[in-house]
């Protein structure tokens, strides 16, 4: 394999960009008052304007975290905090705006929906235009819509589980997003419901130094399970864009949620997202999680296992080229007796970009029988690059079985030129073999998307080989 | 959002609804970032300078010193601020022994005529701030080596005392507590194997500690020539002014406390190997900051062996530079915490050179409410190719009420390597060897005691010194005996009671 090279420049796939009128929208900057317009362009109650300003006071006195990404370049006060696209909810597909719409069907949305979607919530920038819930679902009560939409249909249901898993205090982007938030998918599944198919979201950001600050709530009943998938792609904008969301998911007893996520932003834009689940007695709970876009994502989904019985599960994938940094990870936080988790971390770093394992595992006294491993594999794959592992094992319970392991390494020379005497070139033996170091991640995905993730992968990788 | 924010930690247990917060409450508001020295200060260096009648590049060094712990916090990498705790040291009242180079002249018999240990090569002791023993085998002193106070070398080589200390020598430029030693130490010993010269039978440091209020700062100086090879026992343990000979015993909260902060800093040359042996037994009312540091020339192999087992609290940080082509850096450590200990343990390994080998293992067995933090952090430079890197960190723990940190750290900017991993894990007694045990006849706090033993052997097989490894043997096993739990033998099966 050759070293560091310059990247063989690629128009980014999706990097259009439509002229949409914005009805409304934020001057660009955040004070009180940017985030009492938002409020009051939502008409919202007023417990939703009082959190609002409570987290936005606490955005103030919270400093810029220091100990990840370099945050310094964000320039929060260029920064458009709210931006409407259209009036209303969309119940279907033609009433969408067309500039939109365009915008969807080139990446594809609606041939996946008439696919295999179960529903569709499409964020474009700030708000949800376009949301359908096939009948069947509805029937069984599965709701899916965006959230500002499940913040007035179902107000008693939202208000009891709003900011009780990541509350603003918890991080000062968490603050941020729980001061401006607007769109992001509100999901309940009711008791003993399967929802058979996935659930899928779109996320775009449009428009220059629009923040995007979108709010998921997915709340599982017992004994019920569900799929939600959310796929990101953003066009390339000169300036810096920052993406600070914030997903909660309760998973109430019995119940099994797994979340994916494959997180393809343009390389300007700040991802720095609050992903966290509450898995109540014998839930099972699953954040499957790819970054390969962004200039740097900070993003440590998490799950608190707080009944008996209850698994965890995070398998998470990272590839970080030029200018890049994927300071990821995964935590696991065992406050339950008898409670799994398992936590698999690939990461590959190539072009001087940098990747960044970031974990932590708890067992706190009085869970017992507690079994969790973490393993994290990096691939390096030329000089100019790098990779960081940062796990935190605090165990405070002696009835507990951890084990941890990381591997940090190159190709195998043995496995490519295998492969090379086979008549493969190098560059397709190369590819093979980061495939297949991934594919403890591609092999949980829908069909569909293994084949466009991997399409990705070999995408980013052409970039590094000769 | 960061592993690492403590808010995290207080939201967690908050969570575990139902359970009572085992862990005890500092006597006072103390934060676990506040160090309760009172004397670090340049009144306080000028005083040492000028009773050791220091030269003025002395002078100057512990000045920088002393800025670098003023600007410094407790922790300066980010990674490791959660894990930080001095709430149990509480130091007002301690004060620095008076200065006054070495006290070598004072106390009773000559130091110098000390009787050297059987199988030892040289001997130097240190009781409190008094040299208690000073001496060399003939053999060693005809072959060169040179074990002698700072003071004696800086009244018989002034200009090799200022090429051995100017700039802070290896002591980590971003440590606070590794400044302060730099700034305001009063002690030291200076060991020095020549070129080629092979040393067979160790050399014997040996620390007793622990005057309430006493305080001690002291710097070793260790230079191992080119193709040298030499091994060296460090003891550090309680002195006969403590109430508490051992850290196994008593909880000491009431009595007052002794410090220590202590250096070892090593230059191995081209070719050379060491074998470093560090026992920590000093008593239940002394805290201890270590600092170790070594430089490891081309071809060169340093092996520590070092275990941990007395004091209330104890940080201790490594730094292994691995500067040389081909060096390599073997490190075991072990724990054995009881009553309410802390051990907070931090190794920095760099990899430099091309072909370095790194091999770092910790282990620890934790009974009553001690904890254990391993922070370990391997480097990997550009420079580093063909590295060999490898981190464990493992630990038992035999008591609901123990607790076990494991931060395994890695960064690599250098792809090409052999091998760059590392392993953590972290465990009860594993029931089937005991089982078996137990089935062959053996009572189950024996059958226990025989596999924690067995689990922290590797570390003590490694002590140079027979008679240290005994020791060793010893101290586990009394330490054993005395934990709290002893009593209550199955106290770790117990079941949880959790809502």
């Amino acid at each position: 394999m050759t070293t560091s090279r310059e990247m063989v420049s690629s128009e980014y796939k999706f990097g259009f960009h439509d002229e949409v009128d914005y009805l409304e929208e934020t001057k660009a900057g955040l004070t009180r008052e940017t985030v009492e317009a938002i409020s009051r362009f939502k008409d919202e109650p007023q417990w939703m304007l009082d959190f609002r300003l409570r987290a936005y006071e606490h955005f103030l006195s919270r400093p810029m975290p220091m100990w990840g990404g370099d945050l310094m370049q964000i320039d929060l006060s260029k920064i458009v905090y709210y931006r409407k696209p259209s009036q209303g909810e969309e119940k279907s597909w033609d009433d969408v705006p067309d500039k939109i719409k365009k915008t969807f069907e080139r990446l594809g949305i609606p041939e996946a929906e008439r696919k295999f979607l179960a529903g569709v919530g499409a964020q474009y920038d700030s708000e949800v235009v376009y949301h359908s819930v096939r009948e069947e679902l509805s029937k069984i009560g599965v709701v899916f819509m965006g959230t500002d939409q499940g913040l007035k249909e179902y107000p008693e249901l939202f208000k009891k589980y709003f900011a009780t898993v990541v509350p603003p205090e918890d991080n000062k982007f968490a603050a941020l997003n729980s001061a401006v938030w607007s769109g992001g998918s509100f999901v309940y599944v009711p008791k003993g419901v399967e929802v058979p198919l996935p659930l899928q979201a779109y996320f775009r950001i449009n428009a220059e130094n629009t923040g995007q600050f979108e709010r998921t709530l997915i709340i599982v009943d017992e004994g019920a399970k569900v799929h939600y998938i959310e796929g990101c792609t953003a066009p390339i904008y000169t300036t810096d864009a920052l993406h600070a969301a914030v997903v909660e998911v309760i998973a109430l007893p019995h119940s099994k949620v797994r979340y994916t996520t494959i997180q393809n932003w343009s390389n300007d834009v700040y991802n720095l997202v609050t992903k966290r689940a509450h898995a109540h007695a014998h839930s099972t709970v699953e954040w499957i999680d790819a970054n390969t876009g962004s200039k740097l994502t900070m993003k440590y989904p998490s799950i608190y296992l707080r009944g008996e019985g209850a698994t965890a599960e995070v398998i998470s994938v990272a590839v970080a080229g030029k200018g890049q940094h994927q300071d990821t990870g995964a935590k696991a936080i065992h406050l339950a007796p008898n409670t799994r988790s398992r936590i698999i971390s690939k990461s590959i770093s190539k072009d001087g970009g940098r990747t960044t394992y970031r974990g932590q595992l708890k067992v706190v006294p009085g869970a017992t029988g507690v079994v969790a491993s973490v393993r994290c594999d990096a691939l390096l794959l030329d000089e100019g690059s790098r990779s960081d592992t940062y796990p935190y094992i605090d165990i405070q319970e002696d009835d507990t079985t951890m084990t941890h392991e990381a591997t940090v390494g190159k190709i195998s020379q043995d496995q490519v030129f295998y492969l090379m005497s086979r008549g493969l070139t190098e560059n397709e033996a190369t590819n093979l073999v980061v495939q297949g170091f991934l594919e403890v991640f591609t092999k949980e995905l829908p069909m569909e998307y293994a084949i466009e993730f991997n399409r990705l992968v070999k995408l980013e990788m052409e970039g590094s080989l000769g | 959002m960061t592993a690492a924010e403590g808010a995290e930690g207080a939201v967690a247990s908050q969570l575990a609804t139902g359970q009572p917060a085992p862990r005890p409450m500092a006597p006072a508001r103390q934060a676990p970032t506040d160090l309760t020295l009172t004397f670090v200060d340049e009144a306080t260096v000028r005083k040492v300078a000028a009773a050791a009648a220091d030269p003025d590049w002395l002078l100057a060094d512990r000045l920088a010193g002393l800025r670098g712990f003023e600007a410094l916090p407790i922790e300066s990498n980010r990674l490791y601020t959660p894990y930080v705790d001095l709430r149990n040291a509480h130091l007002s009242a301690a004060r620095p022994y008076p200065a006054g180079g070495t006290a070598d002249a004072r106390g009773g018999a000559a130091p110098g005529k000390a009787k050297l240990p059987e199988g030892a090569a040289a001997y130097a002791e240190f009781v409190e701030d008094r040299l208690a023993a000073l001496v060399l085998s003939p053999e060693a002193r005809d072959a060169g080596v040179a074990l002698e106070t700072l003071a004696s070398l800086g009244a018989r080589d002034p200009e090799l005392l200022r090429s051995l200390l100017e700039g802070g020598c290896t002591l980590p430029e971003n440590d606070k507590l590794g400044q302060m030693t730099r700034a305001l130490w009063t002690h030291g010993l200076f060991v020095r194997v020549p070129d080629g010269v092979r040393l067979e039978l160790p050399i014997v440091l040996r620390w007793a500690m622990g005057a309430p209020n006493g305080a001690l700062l002291s710097r070793t100086i260790i230079s191992i020539g080119d193709d040298a090879q030499a091994s060296i026992v460090e003891e550090q343990v309680g002195s006969a002014s403590t109430a508490n000979a051992s850290g196994a015993t008593g909880e000491a909260a009431t009595e007052p406390q002794a410090f220590f902060a202590g250096t070892t800093e090593v230059k191995l040359g081209a070719g050379s190997t060491l074998s470093f042996a560090g026992l920590q037994d000093f008593a239940a009312n002394q805290i201890a900051f270590q600092h170790r540091s070594a430089v490891v020339g081309r071809g060169s192999s340093l092996r520590w062996a070092l275990a941990q087992l007395g004091c209330r609290v104890i940080r201790s940080r490594i730094d292994n530079t691995l500067e040389g082509d081909g060096s390599s850096v073997e490190q075991a450590e072990i724990v054995f915490g009881s009553t309410d200990q802390l051990f907070d343990l931090t190794s920095y390994t760099r990899h430099i050179g091309r072909d370095t080998t790194g091999n770092l293992l910790s282990k620890g067995a934790l009974s009553d409410r001690s904890r254990v933090y391993m922070k370990g952090l391997a480097t990997i430079d550009l420079s580093a190719h063909g590295t060999d890197s490898y981190l464990g960190e493992f630990a038992m723990l035999l008591s609901k009420q123990a607790r076990s940190v494991a931060i395994p750290s890695l960064e690599i900017d250098q792809p090409d390597c052999r091998r760059v991993a590392h392993a953590s894990s972290v465990g009860p007694v594993d029931e089937t060897q005991l089982f078996y045990l137990e089935s062959r006849g053996l009572d189950p706090d024996e059958a226990r005691k025989l596999i924690i033993l067995g689990y922290l052997e590797p570390v003590v097989a490694r002590v140079p010194l027979a008679s240290a490894q005994d020791r060793l043997r010893d101290l586990l096993e009394a330490k054993w005996a005395a934990r709290t739990g002893a009593a209550h033998p199955s106290a770790g099966q117990a079941t949880a009671a959790v809502a």
